[in-house]
Protein backbone atom coordinates (compact mmCIF):
# COMPACT_ATOMS: atom_id res chain seq x y z
CA UNK A 1 0.00 0.00 0.00
CA UNK A 2 1.16 3.48 -0.80
CA UNK A 3 1.59 5.88 2.13
CA UNK A 4 -0.70 8.36 0.34
CA UNK A 5 -3.53 5.85 0.35
CA UNK A 6 -2.75 4.90 3.92
CA UNK A 7 -3.13 8.53 5.05
CA UNK A 8 -6.48 8.83 3.32
CA UNK A 9 -7.60 5.63 5.01
CA UNK A 10 -6.44 6.93 8.39
CA UNK A 11 -8.87 9.80 8.00
CA UNK A 12 -11.61 7.45 6.88
CA UNK A 13 -10.87 5.34 9.93
CA UNK A 14 -11.16 8.36 12.22
CA UNK A 15 -14.42 9.26 10.49
CA UNK A 16 -15.67 5.78 11.35
CA UNK A 17 -16.09 5.18 7.66
CA UNK A 18 -13.40 2.65 6.82
CA UNK A 19 -14.71 -0.81 5.90
CA UNK A 20 -13.50 -3.65 8.11
CA UNK A 21 -11.39 -5.28 5.40
CA UNK A 22 -9.62 -2.03 4.75
CA UNK A 23 -8.95 -1.58 8.44
CA UNK A 24 -6.99 -4.83 8.38
CA UNK A 25 -5.00 -3.68 5.37
CA UNK A 26 -4.30 -0.32 7.01
CA UNK A 27 -3.04 -2.07 10.15
CA UNK A 28 -0.72 -4.21 8.08
CA UNK A 29 0.74 -1.12 6.48
CA UNK A 30 1.16 0.61 9.81
CA UNK A 31 3.09 -2.36 11.16
CA UNK A 32 5.53 -2.12 8.30
CA UNK A 33 5.78 1.69 7.99
CA UNK A 34 7.08 3.70 10.99
CA UNK A 35 6.34 7.04 9.33
CA UNK A 36 2.70 6.23 8.81
CA UNK A 37 2.54 4.80 12.31
CA UNK A 38 3.71 8.12 13.72
CA UNK A 39 1.32 10.03 11.48
CA UNK A 40 -1.55 7.87 12.64
CA UNK A 41 -0.67 8.45 16.30
CA UNK A 42 -0.56 12.20 15.71
CA UNK A 43 -3.88 12.21 13.90
CA UNK A 44 -5.55 10.18 16.64
CA UNK A 45 -4.30 12.62 19.27
CA UNK A 46 -5.27 15.62 17.18
CA UNK A 47 -8.73 14.14 16.90
CA UNK A 48 -8.91 13.61 20.66
CA UNK A 49 -7.62 17.10 21.45
CA UNK A 50 -9.92 18.77 18.97
CA UNK A 51 -12.89 16.87 20.26
CA UNK A 52 -11.99 17.69 23.87
CA UNK A 53 -11.46 21.37 23.08
CA UNK A 54 -14.75 21.61 21.26
CA UNK A 55 -16.83 19.67 23.75
CA UNK A 56 -15.32 21.14 26.91
CA UNK A 57 -18.15 22.06 29.17
CA UNK A 58 -18.92 25.71 29.36
CA UNK A 59 -21.70 27.34 31.26
CA UNK A 60 -24.01 29.82 29.70
CA UNK A 61 -22.91 32.95 29.88
CA UNK A 62 -20.72 32.43 32.85
CA UNK A 63 -18.92 35.14 34.76
CA UNK A 64 -16.14 35.62 32.30
CA UNK A 65 -15.47 39.30 32.20
CA UNK A 66 -15.66 41.88 34.93
CA UNK A 67 -18.98 43.57 35.39
CA UNK A 68 -21.03 40.60 34.37
CA UNK A 69 -22.32 38.29 37.01
CA UNK A 70 -23.22 34.69 36.36
CA UNK A 71 -26.45 34.55 34.48
CA UNK A 72 -28.57 31.51 34.05
CA UNK A 73 -29.76 30.23 30.73
CA UNK A 74 -33.29 31.13 31.81
CA UNK A 75 -32.38 34.79 31.73
CA UNK A 76 -30.79 34.34 28.32
CA UNK A 77 -34.19 33.08 27.22
CA UNK A 78 -35.75 36.20 28.67
CA UNK A 79 -33.27 38.44 26.93
CA UNK A 80 -33.98 36.71 23.64
CA UNK A 81 -37.72 36.89 24.09
CA UNK A 82 -37.50 40.60 24.87
CA UNK A 83 -35.54 41.26 21.71
CA UNK A 84 -38.24 39.79 19.49
CA UNK A 85 -40.19 42.28 17.41
CA UNK A 86 -43.42 43.24 19.14
CA UNK A 87 -45.70 43.62 16.14
CA UNK A 88 -46.42 39.98 15.48
CA UNK A 89 -47.79 38.85 18.74
CA UNK A 90 -51.38 37.79 18.37
CA UNK A 91 -51.56 38.68 14.72
CA UNK A 92 -50.57 35.52 12.94
CA UNK A 93 -53.77 35.69 10.93
CA UNK A 94 -52.99 39.21 9.74
CA UNK A 95 -50.08 37.76 7.81
CA UNK A 96 -52.50 35.43 6.05
CA UNK A 97 -54.79 38.33 5.30
CA UNK A 98 -51.89 40.29 3.82
CA UNK A 99 -50.85 37.37 1.67
CA UNK A 100 -54.31 36.33 0.54
CA UNK A 101 -56.57 39.39 0.62
CA UNK A 102 -59.19 38.15 -1.85
CA UNK A 103 -59.47 34.71 -0.35
CA UNK A 104 -59.74 36.19 3.11
CA UNK A 105 -62.44 38.66 2.18
CA UNK A 106 -64.43 35.93 0.46
CA UNK A 107 -63.95 33.55 3.37
CA UNK A 108 -64.93 36.12 5.96
CA UNK A 109 -67.94 37.11 3.92
CA UNK A 110 -69.13 33.53 3.49
CA UNK A 111 -68.51 32.86 7.16
CA UNK A 112 -70.48 35.89 8.30
CA UNK A 113 -73.27 35.17 5.89
CA UNK A 114 -73.49 31.52 6.77
CA UNK A 115 -73.58 32.13 10.50
CA UNK A 116 -76.17 34.86 10.29
CA UNK A 117 -78.08 32.85 7.73
CA UNK A 118 -78.12 29.76 9.89
CA UNK A 119 -79.02 31.74 12.96
CA UNK A 120 -81.88 33.45 11.19
CA UNK A 121 -82.99 30.33 9.41
CA UNK A 122 -83.13 28.39 12.63
CA UNK A 123 -85.28 30.83 14.52
CA UNK A 124 -87.51 32.01 11.74
CA UNK A 125 -90.64 30.07 12.43
CA UNK A 126 -92.47 33.13 13.72
CA UNK A 127 -94.13 35.72 11.62
CA UNK A 128 -91.86 38.64 10.89
CA UNK A 129 -93.05 41.80 9.24
CA UNK A 130 -90.62 44.46 8.29
CA UNK A 131 -90.86 47.68 6.39
CA UNK A 132 -90.44 51.37 6.75
CA UNK A 133 -94.11 52.22 7.01
CA UNK A 134 -96.15 49.70 8.97
CA UNK A 135 -98.61 51.88 10.81
CA UNK A 136 -101.62 51.00 8.63
CA UNK A 137 -100.72 47.36 8.18
CA UNK A 138 -103.06 44.98 9.97
CA UNK A 139 -101.77 41.74 11.40
CA UNK A 140 -104.30 38.99 12.00
CA UNK A 141 -102.77 35.75 13.23
CA UNK A 142 -100.17 34.83 10.63
CA UNK A 143 -101.74 37.04 8.01
CA UNK A 144 -100.45 40.47 7.18
CA UNK A 145 -103.11 42.63 5.62
CA UNK A 146 -102.69 45.85 3.74
CA UNK A 147 -106.31 47.04 3.73
CA UNK A 148 -107.92 48.52 0.66
CA UNK A 149 -107.29 52.23 0.33
CA UNK A 150 -104.17 52.02 2.51
CA UNK A 151 -100.82 53.07 1.08
CA UNK A 152 -97.59 51.62 2.45
CA UNK A 153 -94.81 54.07 1.77
CA UNK A 154 -91.81 51.90 1.18
CA UNK A 155 -90.87 48.24 1.13
CA UNK A 156 -92.79 45.52 2.86
CA UNK A 157 -91.35 42.16 3.78
CA UNK A 158 -93.34 39.30 5.26
CA UNK A 159 -91.62 36.19 6.58
CA UNK A 160 -93.38 32.98 7.64
CA UNK A 161 -96.82 34.27 7.00
CA UNK A 162 -99.43 35.16 4.47
CA UNK A 163 -99.56 38.52 2.84
CA UNK A 164 -102.99 39.75 1.90
CA UNK A 165 -102.60 42.87 -0.15
CA UNK A 166 -105.67 44.93 -0.95
CA UNK A 167 -104.15 48.39 -0.92
CA UNK A 168 -100.93 49.85 -2.31
CA UNK A 169 -97.28 49.09 -1.61
CA UNK A 170 -95.11 51.91 -2.90
CA UNK A 171 -91.89 49.90 -2.65
CA UNK A 172 -90.94 46.26 -3.09
CA UNK A 173 -93.06 43.48 -1.70
CA UNK A 174 -91.20 40.38 -0.57
CA UNK A 175 -92.79 37.27 0.87
CA UNK A 176 -90.50 34.69 2.40
CA UNK A 177 -91.72 31.17 3.18
CA UNK A 178 -95.25 32.24 2.99
CA UNK A 179 -98.01 32.93 0.54
CA UNK A 180 -99.21 36.00 -1.24
CA UNK A 181 -102.72 37.00 -2.02
CA UNK A 182 -103.29 40.01 -4.21
CA UNK A 183 -106.73 41.55 -4.36
CA UNK A 184 -107.93 43.26 -7.53
CA UNK A 185 -107.46 46.58 -5.79
CA UNK A 186 -103.86 45.78 -4.89
CA UNK A 187 -101.05 47.75 -6.40
CA UNK A 188 -97.34 46.97 -6.03
CA UNK A 189 -95.19 49.80 -7.30
CA UNK A 190 -91.85 48.10 -6.81
CA UNK A 191 -90.81 44.51 -7.30
CA UNK A 192 -92.98 41.68 -6.11
CA UNK A 193 -91.07 38.59 -5.02
CA UNK A 194 -91.90 35.37 -3.32
CA UNK A 195 -89.04 33.43 -1.79
CA UNK A 196 -89.57 29.92 -0.56
CA UNK A 197 -86.24 28.20 -0.83
CA UNK A 198 -83.35 28.49 1.53
CA UNK A 199 -80.89 29.43 -1.19
CA UNK A 200 -83.14 32.08 -2.59
CA UNK A 201 -83.57 33.43 0.84
CA UNK A 202 -79.83 33.42 1.41
CA UNK A 203 -79.35 35.25 -1.85
CA UNK A 204 -81.94 37.75 -0.82
CA UNK A 205 -80.09 38.34 2.47
CA UNK A 206 -76.77 38.61 0.69
CA UNK A 207 -77.94 41.16 -1.83
CA UNK A 208 -79.69 43.09 0.89
CA UNK A 209 -76.52 43.09 2.96
CA UNK A 210 -74.36 44.06 0.03
CA UNK A 211 -76.63 46.91 -1.04
CA UNK A 212 -76.84 47.86 2.61
CA UNK A 213 -73.04 47.98 2.73
CA UNK A 214 -72.91 50.04 -0.41
CA UNK A 215 -74.91 52.89 1.09
CA UNK B 1 -46.39 13.27 11.97
CA UNK B 2 -44.50 16.51 12.46
CA UNK B 3 -41.72 17.20 14.92
CA UNK B 4 -42.18 18.98 18.22
CA UNK B 5 -40.20 21.91 16.90
CA UNK B 6 -42.32 22.16 13.77
CA UNK B 7 -45.45 22.15 15.90
CA UNK B 8 -43.99 24.83 18.18
CA UNK B 9 -43.00 26.82 15.12
CA UNK B 10 -46.57 26.73 13.84
CA UNK B 11 -47.87 27.89 17.20
CA UNK B 12 -45.29 30.66 17.37
CA UNK B 13 -46.28 31.73 13.87
CA UNK B 14 -49.82 32.18 15.11
CA UNK B 15 -48.48 34.52 17.77
CA UNK B 16 -47.92 32.11 20.64
CA UNK B 17 -44.91 33.56 22.46
CA UNK B 18 -44.74 30.68 24.92
CA UNK B 19 -44.24 28.28 22.05
CA UNK B 20 -41.34 30.33 20.76
CA UNK B 21 -39.84 30.45 24.24
CA UNK B 22 -39.93 26.63 24.18
CA UNK B 23 -37.92 26.62 20.97
CA UNK B 24 -35.44 29.01 22.53
CA UNK B 25 -35.20 26.73 25.56
CA UNK B 26 -34.55 23.71 23.38
CA UNK B 27 -31.75 25.26 21.36
CA UNK B 28 -30.10 28.13 23.19
CA UNK B 29 -27.49 26.02 24.95
CA UNK B 30 -26.54 24.04 21.88
CA UNK B 31 -26.30 27.21 19.85
CA UNK B 32 -24.34 29.01 22.52
CA UNK B 33 -21.79 26.22 22.74
CA UNK B 34 -21.50 26.06 19.02
CA UNK B 35 -21.09 29.82 18.64
CA UNK B 36 -18.59 29.93 21.47
CA UNK B 37 -16.48 27.20 19.90
CA UNK B 38 -16.59 28.95 16.59
CA UNK B 39 -15.85 32.44 17.89
CA UNK B 40 -13.99 31.90 21.19
CA UNK B 41 -15.75 34.86 22.64
CA UNK B 42 -18.63 34.82 25.05
CA UNK B 43 -20.20 38.11 24.13
CA UNK B 44 -20.07 37.36 20.44
CA UNK B 45 -21.44 33.88 21.07
CA UNK B 46 -24.37 35.34 22.94
CA UNK B 47 -24.96 37.90 20.19
CA UNK B 48 -25.01 35.12 17.62
CA UNK B 49 -27.51 33.14 19.68
CA UNK B 50 -29.78 36.18 19.91
CA UNK B 51 -29.44 36.98 16.22
CA UNK B 52 -30.17 33.38 15.33
CA UNK B 53 -33.42 33.31 17.28
CA UNK B 54 -34.41 36.68 15.88
CA UNK B 55 -33.92 35.38 12.36
CA UNK B 56 -35.76 32.19 13.14
CA UNK B 57 -38.63 34.21 14.56
CA UNK B 58 -38.82 36.53 11.58
CA UNK B 59 -38.65 33.66 9.11
CA UNK B 60 -40.91 31.12 10.77
CA UNK B 61 -43.27 31.29 7.81
CA UNK B 62 -40.45 30.22 5.54
CA UNK B 63 -39.49 27.17 7.58
CA UNK B 64 -39.80 24.11 5.37
CA UNK B 65 -41.20 21.31 7.49
CA UNK B 66 -39.61 18.66 5.32
CA UNK B 67 -36.27 19.81 6.71
CA UNK B 68 -35.26 18.94 10.26
CA UNK B 69 -35.71 21.98 12.45
CA UNK B 70 -32.24 21.48 13.94
CA UNK B 71 -30.72 21.53 10.44
CA UNK B 72 -32.44 24.82 9.76
CA UNK B 73 -31.46 26.52 13.00
CA UNK B 74 -27.85 25.27 12.85
CA UNK B 75 -27.63 26.56 9.30
CA UNK B 76 -28.68 30.03 10.42
CA UNK B 77 -26.34 30.01 13.42
CA UNK B 78 -23.38 28.60 11.48
CA UNK B 79 -23.76 31.21 8.77
CA UNK B 80 -23.86 33.98 11.37
CA UNK B 81 -20.66 32.63 12.96
CA UNK B 82 -18.89 32.31 9.63
CA UNK B 83 -19.91 35.87 8.74
CA UNK B 84 -18.42 37.14 11.96
CA UNK B 85 -15.21 35.19 11.48
CA UNK B 86 -14.86 36.61 7.97
CA UNK B 87 -15.36 40.16 9.18
CA UNK B 88 -12.63 39.84 11.78
CA UNK B 89 -9.28 41.36 11.14
CA UNK B 90 -6.74 38.65 10.39
CA UNK B 91 -4.79 39.44 13.56
CA UNK B 92 -7.82 39.00 15.75
CA UNK B 93 -7.81 35.22 15.81
CA UNK B 94 -4.20 35.19 16.96
CA UNK B 95 -5.04 37.35 19.95
CA UNK B 96 -8.32 35.71 20.70
CA UNK B 97 -6.95 33.06 22.99
CA UNK B 98 -5.66 35.63 25.45
CA UNK B 99 -9.06 37.28 25.71
CA UNK B 100 -11.27 34.44 26.58
CA UNK B 101 -9.68 31.14 27.40
CA UNK B 102 -8.91 31.82 30.98
CA UNK B 103 -11.68 31.20 33.45
CA UNK B 104 -13.69 28.18 34.34
CA UNK B 105 -13.39 26.24 31.16
CA UNK B 106 -9.62 26.30 31.08
CA UNK B 107 -9.18 23.28 33.31
CA UNK B 108 -12.19 21.19 32.62
CA UNK B 109 -10.43 18.57 30.52
CA UNK B 110 -9.24 16.69 33.59
CA UNK B 111 -11.25 15.71 36.62
CA UNK B 112 -10.71 18.16 39.46
CA UNK B 113 -9.22 15.41 41.68
CA UNK B 114 -6.23 15.09 39.39
CA UNK B 115 -5.36 18.73 39.54
CA UNK B 116 -2.11 19.65 41.12
CA UNK B 117 -0.39 22.98 40.59
CA UNK B 118 2.14 21.27 38.28
CA UNK B 119 -0.44 19.43 36.18
CA UNK B 120 -2.45 22.60 35.89
CA UNK B 121 0.50 24.53 34.58
CA UNK B 122 1.36 21.75 32.18
CA UNK B 123 -2.18 21.26 31.08
CA UNK B 124 -2.94 24.89 30.64
CA UNK B 125 0.14 25.26 28.43
CA UNK B 126 -1.02 22.34 26.26
CA UNK B 127 -4.52 23.70 26.27
CA UNK B 128 -3.33 27.13 25.36
CA UNK B 129 -1.66 25.64 22.29
CA UNK B 130 -4.76 23.63 21.44
CA UNK B 131 -7.01 26.65 21.77
CA UNK B 132 -4.62 28.70 19.72
CA UNK B 133 -4.65 26.03 17.04
CA UNK B 134 -8.44 25.92 17.14
CA UNK B 135 -8.59 29.69 16.82
CA UNK B 136 -6.46 29.71 13.71
CA UNK B 137 -8.47 26.90 12.14
CA UNK B 138 -10.17 28.40 9.05
CA UNK B 139 -13.91 28.86 9.43
CA UNK B 140 -14.80 26.32 6.77
CA UNK B 141 -13.00 23.57 8.68
CA UNK B 142 -14.06 24.80 12.06
CA UNK B 143 -17.77 24.84 11.27
CA UNK B 144 -17.58 21.23 10.11
CA UNK B 145 -15.69 20.14 13.24
CA UNK B 146 -17.96 22.00 15.63
CA UNK B 147 -21.08 20.53 14.06
CA UNK B 148 -19.53 17.09 14.17
CA UNK B 149 -18.21 17.02 17.73
CA UNK B 150 -20.44 19.43 19.54
CA UNK B 151 -23.77 18.76 17.88
CA UNK B 152 -22.83 15.20 17.05
CA UNK B 153 -24.27 15.51 13.57
CA UNK B 154 -23.59 12.88 10.95
CA UNK B 155 -21.56 13.88 7.91
CA UNK B 156 -24.78 13.80 5.88
CA UNK B 157 -26.50 16.15 8.34
CA UNK B 158 -23.53 18.51 8.28
CA UNK B 159 -23.84 18.54 4.51
CA UNK B 160 -27.50 19.48 4.88
CA UNK B 161 -26.71 22.28 7.33
CA UNK B 162 -23.92 23.74 5.23
CA UNK B 163 -25.64 23.03 1.93
CA UNK B 164 -22.82 20.99 0.43
CA UNK B 165 -22.27 17.38 -0.64
CA UNK B 166 -21.00 14.83 1.89
CA UNK B 167 -17.80 14.43 -0.09
CA UNK B 168 -17.01 18.11 0.49
CA UNK B 169 -17.76 17.75 4.19
CA UNK B 170 -15.38 14.79 4.35
CA UNK B 171 -12.64 16.67 2.58
CA UNK B 172 -13.02 19.50 5.06
CA UNK B 173 -12.87 17.17 8.03
CA UNK B 174 -9.67 15.64 6.68
CA UNK B 175 -8.05 18.97 5.85
CA UNK B 176 -9.07 20.46 9.17
CA UNK B 177 -7.55 17.52 10.96
CA UNK B 178 -4.30 17.87 9.04
CA UNK B 179 -4.27 21.60 9.70
CA UNK B 180 -4.57 21.01 13.43
CA UNK B 181 -2.03 18.19 13.39
CA UNK B 182 0.59 20.53 11.95
CA UNK B 183 -0.27 23.26 14.45
CA UNK B 184 -0.11 20.82 17.35
CA UNK B 185 2.97 18.94 16.22
CA UNK B 186 5.10 20.03 19.17
CA UNK B 187 2.63 18.80 21.79
CA UNK B 188 1.54 15.61 20.06
ZN1 LIG C 1 3.49 4.51 5.04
Amino acid sequence: MECKVAILWMHEYLDDDLPRDDVIQLKEHLLSCPECRMRFEQLKRTEAFAQAAITERITIPVAASAGRSAVSSASLTNRIMQKLPQQRRKQGWMRFVRNHPAVTVAAVFVFVMMTSFLAMWGQSSELIVSGSDLQHVVIDGDTVIVPAGVQVNGDLTVENGRADIRGEVQGNLTVIDGSLQLASTAKIVGENREINQALDWLWFKVTKTVSGLAY
Amino acid sequence: MISIEARLARMALRGDQEAFAEIVGLYQEKLYHMAYRMLSNRQEAEDVVQDTFLRVYNNLDRYDETMKFSTWIYRIATNLCIDRLRKRKPSYSLDAESSDHEGLDGYSMIPSDDRTPESETLLSETQRIIHQAMDTLPAKYKSVMVLRYLQELSLQEIGDVLGMPVTTVKTRVHRGREFLRKKLERVL
